[in-house]
This record gives structure tokens, C-alpha cells and sequence, in this order.
């Protein structure tokens, strides 16, 4: 971090200053809109319900998601960084398109991973996401998709939603294998995968499976904390914050 | 149980108001800002990080072409449900924000509190507005919790990161690695055909890397992900038509 020029040191704090600041007023405005839709449409029709019956629903959908809604960000942080985390939460869709995006454009111009350059792709790599994933929307869904609805065969749509995310996630590993190129992390990751999805979550209670994934990641850089080489000079800018 | 037989099953008569058009489209617009916000401080700032204007674009273009797959599918699974919650609810909470999964699950709890099921006779005007209700709330939660936590954590790392700074070299990576591992092997135990769509998606990935760097073609970097997508879904198709 030392080979920064004064001049550079500036820059970079001109860019967190900006995307913390313009991340959390956007996530805001996204909250604020998003969460006036339902009251929308309750105040705009005669709707007969109570609010009783919203709560339990609510209460309902949070005992299964609640633990996820401080899991996931403690998850994605060291993976994001704070500038991704506001793109990423406002987005959604962060697994199966963001982060992959975000590798996709590191492994291009060839970013070394943990390094100022490799955080910058990420935020590039993001935008161009979100610009596609925004015309795709505004287009094929908004437009056309009444139309397409009427012309799509059900098994396609069917084979589509139930077989998308194995679809994207073996490609996203080995893309991530190849371009970390940190063997030990890797084998440490997937022993751990294997063993917290295959061994402890179908012998423990369900309320476990809702930490699998943060299971994993506790556990995998615990590890590869412990092992580490202490070899300074060979691994400083081997890290890999995407963002 | 619930008064099913006098409500209306018609969503989209109250799901496409023009009022909730406009708040759609001010949720993408708002996408589009930070996007132009970030995309403008990556540029001004390049420098900072010894990044040339031409690998700021490149980045762009790389992270928008990988998008494509990913977001096709989206579009595909968000279209399947646009009779379930009409479609300005579908681009604010399934398109943005959410993902098709969680808010189908969501929705789905949430009627089942009313004794509905998502489609079909039991799913009423009412019983559609409770589970936007509950499906927004939930999501709600979210985007507060990582406005409230994005910069707790943010202190944490840069104070551990000045106690140890081999911490940042080795935590996001290993994170990473361990995140997607874990999604990937949650697949594996749901049934063969989930497996095959994984592994054909692994190869061909594999192979576009190799041919990528041996045969030095750049651009099929930034495809592969597109090409490993589509080869696991026509893989799942096959073997399931």
C-alpha cells in the first residue's frame, strides 16, 4: 500500500468518500420506494385485511429469512467491500450475477486480486451489471413480457427457474478457482462446503441451514488464517477485495 | 376459512396502476443513478489505483457482457410470475433487490398464513396484497440492516487491517471462495439433474478459460459465463424432457 504516491492517496479517498456517500443516499431512495409499493396498492384498493394478518405473515416470512438479514451483509462485506455492499443490496441478485460479474471483469484486464485496481474493475464491472440487468428488465419484462409469457412453452420457463443457479454457480467456481489462483484457500473452501453442507446441516436442526453458507465462510478463513504461510513478502497482495 | 368466493382473483386490476408504473420505473432510475455515480468516481479516480481510462471501460464492458446470462434467466423466471403479482410489483421486488427465489418463497409463506397457495382459486386480491405486504417488509429489513451495518464493518476492517494488515490479504479471498463453494455444493444433494447442470456448467467454463489463455482469446473471458449457463440449462433440458 506504500507504493501510492501522495497524489494517488487522494484520489482513492475521493472515490470511498463518493461511493459511501452516493451508496447509502441511492440504497435509501431504493428502500424508500420499495417499500411504499405494498401501502400503495392497500391504500388504492378495498382491500379486507388487517393488520393482524400482515404481521403474521410477516413474522412468518422473517423466521425463515430473518437470521439472513444480518448474515448476509456480515458475508458479502469482505467479499464487496463498502462500495459494492450499497450496489449490491439495492441490485439484489448478488450471487448469481453481481460477484460473478465482478470476477468476470478482474480475470479481463487481468486485476490482481486485493489490490486497489482489482476493487475499481469490481465497481465497473457492477455498473455494467446493473445497466444490462436494468434494460433486460425495462424491455423483456416490462415491455414485452406479457407478450413472451404468451408464447414461452412451460417446460422452458420451468426448466429455467428450477435449474438456473446450479447453472451459473459451476461456472462462477471454477472461474473464481482459476483466476484467485490460491490453491490452499480453495481446497480449505470446498473441503469445508462439503463438509458443513453434506455432513452438518442434514444432522442438525433446520435453523442451522439459514448459517450454512456464513458456516462455510467462518470456517474456511479461520483455516486459512491459521495455515497461513508466514511468508510475508509471498503473499501480501494475494488477498482478494473484490470491491 | 377465508372469504375466497367473494374476493376477486384478479391481480393485475389492482397490481398496474400507473402510480406503481412510476414507482417501478424510479427504482430502476435510481439503479441507473448510483451506477452513473460510481461508473463517474471509478473514472475521475482511475488514477489512484494505476488504472488506465481503457481498463475502467473494459471492466465496465466485461462486468455488462457477463451480466447477460444471469440476466436473461432473471428475466425468464420474473416473466413465469408476472400473472402471480402483475408487473410493476414483479420489476421492484423480483427484478431489483430481491431474487426470484426468495421473494416466490416469501410470497408463498405468506399466503400460506391466510391458508392460500400462490396461484389458483385460494389466491385473492386480499390474500395477494398480505403477501406483497410481507414479501416488501422482509426485504426491508435487509436494506436497513446493511445500511446500519455496512459502516460498522467498515470501521472494523480498517482498524484490523492497521492491527494486521495480512488479515485483508487473506480473508475477502478465502470469504469468497468458501461463499461460492457452499452455494454450489447446496445444489448438489437436490437431484441428479441439478449435479449435471453444475458440472456441464464447470466444463464448459473450464474449457473456455483454457482455450481463452492458450489459444489467446480475450474476449471468450468475458462470454464463458454466458456459454457455461446456457450449455447447464439445455444439459437439465435434456435430460429432463
Amino acid at each position: 500500500m506504500s507504493s501510492y504516491t501522495h497524489e494517488q492517496e487522494a484520489l482513492f479517498s475521493a472515490y470511498t468518500r463518493t461511493t459511501n456517500n452516493w451508496g447509502r443516499i441511492t440504497l435509501f431512495a431504493g428502500f424508500v420506494i420499495a417499500t411504499s409499493v405494498p401501502f400503495i396498492v392497500l391504500a388504492t384498493t378495498d382491500a379486507n385485511i388487517t393488520v393482524g394478518q400482515i404481521l403474521t405473515a410477516f413474522v412468518a416470512v422473517a423466521a425463515v429469512y430473518g437470521a439472513f438479514y444480518v448474515v448476509e451483509p456480515v458475508t458479502y462485506f469482505p467479499i464487496l467491500g463498502p462500495a459494492g455492499m450499497y450496489q449490491a443490496f439495492l441490485i439484489g441478485n448478488i450471487a448469481n450475477k453481481l460477484v460473478p460479474s465482478a470476477i468476470v471483469a478482474q480475470s479481463a484486464i487481468g486485476a490482481k486480486p486485493g489490490t486497489r485496481k482489482a476493487a475499481y474493475a469490481a465497481t465497473a464491472a457492477i455498473s455494467g451489471a446493473a445497466v444490462v440487468h436494468v434494460t433486460s428488465l425495462l424491455l423483456l419484462v416490462g415491455l414485452l413480457g406479457t407478450w413472451i409469457v404468451s408464447i414461452m412453452p412451460q417446460s422452458v420457463t420451468e426448466v429455467a427457474r428450477v435449474y438456473i443457479l446450479p447453472s451459473i454457480l459451476g461456472g462462477v467456481l471454477v472461474q473464481l478457482i482459476a483466476t484467485l489462483k490460491q490453491a490452499r484457500s480453495t481446497v480449505i473452501a470446498i473441503g469445508v462446503a462439503l463438509a458443513v453442507v453434506l455432513l452438518v446441516v442434514p444432522n442438525t436442526p433446520e435453523i442451522v441451514s439459514s448459517f450454512a453458507i456464513a458456516l462455510c465462510v467462518l470456517l474456511t478463513v479461520a483455516i486459512a488464517w491459521f495455515t497461513r504461510t508466514r511468508d510475508p513478502a509471498g503473499e501480501e497482495h494475494q488477498g482478494s477485495l473484490i470491491n | 376459512m377465508i372469504k375466497a368466493a367473494e374476493t376477486s382473483t384478479d391481480i393485475e386490476a389492482i397490481a398496474n396502476s400507473p402510480l406503481l408504473w412510476i414507482l417501478a420505473v424510479a427504482v430502476l432510475g435510481v439503479v441507473l443513478l448510483q451506477s452513473a455515480v460510481y461508473m463517474s468516481a471509478v473514472r475521475k479516480n482511475a488514477a489512484g489505483a494505476d488504472m488506465s481510462q481503457r481498463e475502467v471501460f473494459q471492466a465496465f464492458r466485461a462486468g455488462g457482457v457477463a451480466a447477460i446470462g444471469p440476466s436473461l434467466a432473471v428475466v425468464l423466471v420474473a416473466i413465469a410470475l408476472l400473472p402471480l403479482f402483475g408487473t410493476p410489483p414483479i420489476l421492484v421486488r423480483i427484478g431489483l433487490i430481491g431474487s426470484a427465489a426468495t421473494e416466490t418463497a416469501s410470497a408463498s409463506i405468506a399466503a400460506g398464513t391466510m391458508g392460500a397457495n400462490l396461484g389458483g382459486d385460494s389466491y385473492t386480491q386480499d390474500v395477494f396484497v398480505v403477501a406483497l405486504m410481507a414479501m416488501s417488509l422482509s426485504g426491508a429489513c435487509w436494506m436497513i440492516s446493511t445500511l446500519i451495518l455496512t459502516p460498522i464493518l467498515s470501521r472494523g476492517q480498517a482498524k484490523l487491517t492497521k492491527v494486521n494488515p495480512m488479515l485483508m490479504a487473506i480473508v475477502p479471498s478465502a470469504a469468497l471462495l468458501a461463499a461460492f463453494a457452499g452455494l454450489t455444493v447446496t445444489e448438489l444433494p437436490k437431484s441428479v439433474f441439478h449435479i449435471l447442470a453444475v458440472l456441464v456448467s464447470a466444463v464448459i467454463m473450464a474449457i473456455c478459460l483454457w482455450v481463452a489463455r492458450h489459444l489467446n482469446q480475450a474476449w471468450l473471458r468475458e462470454w464463458a459465463l454466458g456459454f457455461s449457463i446456457i450449455g447447464g440449462l439445455v444439459a437439465a433440458y435434456l435430460a429432463t424432457n
